[in-house]
């Protein structure tokens, strides 16, 4: 495996979603490669970027209430 | 009239629909809101997931994973109530090969002139929340599902109803995408260079 089959299955690699034969042939790859260790640290904080901006919406006060009015109206009694 | 609920004033269930499913309103209310990208049609989105929801706590099995299963409603009630056409795009093998090209190509532009630390010295998140947003709708909700909310490719496919090999190329290429608005994002901040050296690791400018 070469470092352009590396790179182009980082993500997957970072998802964990290879089989464990490739997870193993990248881990291996990565641990004798240098050149490779920036595109992985690359990625790496690329998607960690991605997951933060999960912080950014959280529901509206409002949709909860309506959300429990809802809910009320249909029988649900908290 | 309304209709009998099965569960209906059902103390015990109401307070297992209130202990499993409500703590997964934000969630289920940023599915929505990646689907609608308008937060009053997610509003309603949510509000109808969780009374489709409730009227089908029957059918949940308990001890399954509540999220996704609230996801499934979420992501049929806005297909349902918004009568959106599906945008299909579906990648081919040999494109899926270029995508990955590209991917490399955007991740080493990024790279390249001192922006190994992008990540730390810019304020990404409102550009990416951007980036986000503009993204085609099966790509974005691909994206939120998996890089968002964490769920592994298979439980998007079922969320989804598409192929876990569909998953990957709505994720490969979305992610693609993201990264290439955080090329103009990162040039216009003045960190990337227009000109650069190509890739000592894969030799691709």
């Amino acid at each position: 495996m070469d470092c352009l089959d590396v790179v182009r299955q980082l993500w997957e690699y970072l998802d964990g979603e290879l089989t464990d034969e490739t997870m193993q042939e990248i881990r291996a790859h990565l641990a004798q490669c240098r050149d490779c260790h920036p595109h992985l640290d690359f990625e790496r904080a690329f998607l960690d970027a991605v997951a933060a901006t999960r912080r950014e919406h959280a529901a509206p006060h409002l949709v909860r209430r309506k959300v429990l009015a809802k809910l009320r109206a249909a029988g649900f009694e908290m | 009239m309304r209709m009998a609920d099965p569960h209906e004033g059902d103390g015990d269930s109401d307070r297992r629909f209130e202990r499993e499913a409500l703590p997964w309103l934000d969630d289920v209310y940023r599915f929505a809101l990646s689907m609608t990208r308008d937060e009053a049609d997610a509003d309603d989105v949510v509000q109808e997931t969780y009374l489709r929801a409730y009227r089908s706590w029957h059918t949940y099995a308990p001890g399954s994973e509540c999220r996704k299963w609230l996801f499934t409603i979420c992501r049929n009630v806005f297909l349902r109530t918004r009568e959106r056409e599906r945008n299909r795009v579906d990648v081919a093998g040999d494109e899926t090969h270029l995508e990955a090209l590209a991917a490399v190509r955007a991740t080493s532009t990024l790279r390249g002139g001192g922006g190994e630390d992008i990540f730390s010295r810019l304020d990404l998140a409102p550009a990416l929340d951007r980036a986000i947003g503009d993204l085609p709708e099966v790509f974005r909700v691909t994206v939120v599902l998996v890089d968002v909310e964490g769920l592994a490719y298979d439980e998007a496919a079922a969320v989804l109803g598409v192929p876990i090999g569909t998953i990957r190329s709505r994720l490969f290429r979305g992610r693609r995408l993201l990264q290439e608005a955080l090329v103009v994002y990162a040039r216009d901040a003045g960190f990337v260079p227009a000109n650069r050296a190509p890739s000592p690791c894969t030799g691709l400018a």
